[in-house]
């Protein structure tokens, strides 16, 4: 099978609670695969069911070409799972750390564990407490750890929350050389800058797919809006006036711009009219093309209206 | 002042929205009052006491009624001395009592006869009780007439007691207090050892993140559980017999018959504790909420086990709940191997009842902890 992840309405409920809702996805061997959604749409929840640590409500799913509801054992083998929040004995060295998940994995080579202290530039830190790493080395631990079976697929649940920009730089850059040893990574994420570094997105929001594809395609996905840019300082008035307009999605203020998602149908007079009223001063306003986090915005603003 | 206030406040909200702490805190102590309350009491009774009664006269049976109505103890009938020893060896019978056939006769004769009285020496209250309460055997109101006159001088009656009491401590006739409890004392103080650090373990797991890393490895439900308590099965053993060495040096307690006996009952001990110990941890939402649970079953175990008291002097509705204490079991084998030299066949009833918790517990953490993840 040459798709890495499949699924068919794959369905989890808490309760009376759908986290996640029919969802579709297929995911192709090699590419790194973001998922992208706010917080509580069901992110975590989606690499836990494809993790196997939690079981599907309904719905159809394979992993790896092995079936998520009948092969669980052989999947876990498989794959290698970095969650969320630091998985790590703090008492434990960094060493005793990844020898003890290798372990797991009846993976017990001196060799291969050495390889995944260079890999992820853990060697100095080799015999010190896995408790005393910065965020950012923790998070190489727990990479280093979830990886040292060589899995074929690596979920990263929210891998560089928390992280400083340049460490965040270098921990892609570790992705890209996982994915290109043929490794398939799928990444959840809030961070805009690094959907764009994805080789494909998918937006969640509220358990469903709101949009799946390139990141050039789900910028391009607003076809029925267009984003304005216009250099102007914050006025709450004006903001509260343009929301009341039919056809403004989204107002959005970033220092001294503020950016607009309008409805096509919104046009650019009846706008720079708008603006006038409660700017005195001269402005400009410009229809610009819309950035991953338009798209996520008007995405999942859509979605919770519905 | 608002400061402290601020904390306090907090701290007050927090322990309001752990409801099982709050339950902890103020149904424990609650549920154990009262439990103690009915069950503890330094006067035993329905004590079990075999006896033998080679004599069956109009004077025996009245020792024998009056012990019965006196209400401590439960007697019934067997065939030799040598039956009473055995009885109290296997913890049958706590006390035993003998009546030479020539009871009466030497009674008539005025020559004193003497009745044995055998009370098992490796239960503390018992033997200092049965010392106490031993006077109603020779009450008054048994021997009121059992005096007889000299027949040749009618009227002048025997001024002394007429029979004798000898009191028989058996297993531990000397009653070294230390023998009542150390043996009981080293098991208590493993099982406080193998509760806390199992009972922490799984939800330590569990706060540390570290228990999902663990869920998504090929690792089995069993291969989880059993790695979880073998080790400590190991760590526990080696206190075990730490606390055992220093006791046979420094308190000069007896040396078992047989130590591949004790190694393999202790390590049923130890398997039923530290299951145990890992159900509690498998229920257990904090690290907080495992060590109130290991308390709770700490201390009913200490005073509603043999340790002290006997079970049969408990009220019966009570007596359920000391069966189901591993260390009711340890007690009968620890004071049997060292004390009254039970051997293993003697103490099968009690490996197994061990043996049953450890599987039991055991499946149950593994079912338990399945549940936790979905």
């Amino acid at each position: 099978m040459s798709n890495t992840i499949e699924t068919r309405n794959l369905t989890r409920q808490f309760g009376d609670v759908v986290a996640v809702d029919a969802v579709n996805l297929s995911i192709n061997s090699g590419e790194i695969f973001g998922l992208l959604g706010p917080n509580a749409a069901g992110k975590s929840t989606i690499i836990r069911l494809l993790a196997g640590i939690l079981r599907p409500s309904s719905g159809e799913a394979s992993v790896l070409g092995l079936d998520l509801f009948t092969q669980i054992e052989e999947i876990k083998r498989l794959i290698g799972y970095v969650a969320q929040y630091f998985a790590l004995y703090p008492d434990l060295t960094v060493y005793e750390n990844i020898e003890f998940y290798g372990g797991l994995y009846g993976i017990d080579n001196q060799e291969r564990l050495q390889q995944q202290l260079e890999l992820y530039d853990l060697v100095q830190f080799k015999n010190k407490n896995a408790g005393l790493l910065s965020g950012g080395y923790k998070r190489r631990l727990a990479m280093a750890c979830a990886t040292t079976h060589d899995p074929e697929l690596i979920f990263l649940d929210e891998p560089t929350a928390g992280i400083d920009p340049v460490t965040r730089k270098e921990l892609w850059e570790l992705f890209y050389q996982l994915s290109t040893t043929g490794k398939t990574l799928f990444v959840t994420t809030h961070y805009m800058e690094e959907a764009e570094r994805c080789n494909r997105l998918a937006f969640l929001n509220q358990g469903r797919i709101v949009a799946l594809g390139t990141p050039g395609q789900i910028r391009a996905s607003l076809t029925n809006q267009q984003v304005y840019s216009c250099e102007i300082s914050h006025n709450p008035e004006l903001t509260h006036a343009l929301m009341n307009l039919p056809g403004i999605e989204l107002v959005n203020q970033f220092g001294s711009e503020l950016r607009i998602i309008a409805s096509t149908l919104v046009k650019f007079d009846e706008l720079e009219k708008l603006i006038g009223d409660y700017y005195a001063k001269p402005f400009r306003l410009t229809p610009v093309s819309p950035s991953i986090e338009d798209a996520f915005m008007s995405l999942t603003s859509n979605g919770a209206d519905q | 002042m608002k400061l402290i206030l601020a904390l306090m406040r907090k701290e007050f909200i927090q322990l309001r929205r752990d409801p099982r702490l709050v339950g902890f805190i103020i149904v424990m102590p609650i549920v154990l009052t009262t439990l103690f309350g009915f069950a503890l009491k330094l006067e035993p009774d329905n004590v079990r006491m075999a006896y033998v009664d080679e004599d069956t006269s109009m004077f025996s049976n009245l020792i024998k009624t009056n012990i019965w109505s006196e209400g401590y103890f439960d007697l019934y009938e067997v065939d030799t001395v040598a039956d009473i020893q055995n009885e109290i060896r296997l913890g049958r019978a706590r006390a035993g009592l003998y009546i030479p056939g020539d009871f009466s006769a030497e009674l008539a004769e005025n020559n004193q006869p003497s009745v044995t009285l055998f009370i098992d020496g490796t239960m503390p209250s018992l033997a200092t009780a049965m010392d106490n309460n031993s006077s109603a055997i020779t009450d008054e109101a048994v021997t009121a007439d059992m005096y007889f006159s000299d027949p040749d001088d009618p009227l002048v009656v025997i001024a002394q007691d007429p029979f004798n009491l000898e009191i028989e401590t058996l297993f531990n006739p000397d009653k070294i207090e230390t023998w009542f409890f150390l043996p009981g004392v080293v098991g208590i103080l493993i099982m406080q050892v193998a509760l806390i650090l199992t009972s922490t373990t799984v939800v330590r797991e569990r706060e540390n993140n570290t228990l999902e890393q663990l869920l998504v490895s090929p690792m089995t439900r069993s291969q989880f559980i059993l790695g979880k308590i073998i080790p400590y099965v190991i760590i526990a053993l080696i206190d075990f017999y730490a606390i055992l060495g220093f006791s046979w040096l420094v308190f000069d307690m007896p040396l078992p018959n047989s130590h591949a006996v004790l190694f393999i009952l202790a390590v049923a001990y130890l398997a039923a504790l530290i299951s145990m110990g890992l159900a509690i941890s498998t229920i257990s939402q904090t690290q907080q909420q495992a060590i109130f649970l290991s308390i709770f079953v700490l201390i009913p175990s200490i005073l509603l086990s043999c340790f002290i008291f006997p079970i049969e002097a408990m009220p019966s509705y009570i007596q359920p709940i000391a069966y189901i204490i591993p260390f009711t079991y340890f007690v009968d084998i620890i004071r049997g191997i060292l004390l009254k030299g039970n051997n293993f066949i003697e103490l099968i009833p009690q490996f197994l009842a061990l043996a049953a918790f450890a599987v039991l517990f055991t499946v149950f953490s593994i079912l338990r902890f399945r549940k936790t993840l979905a």
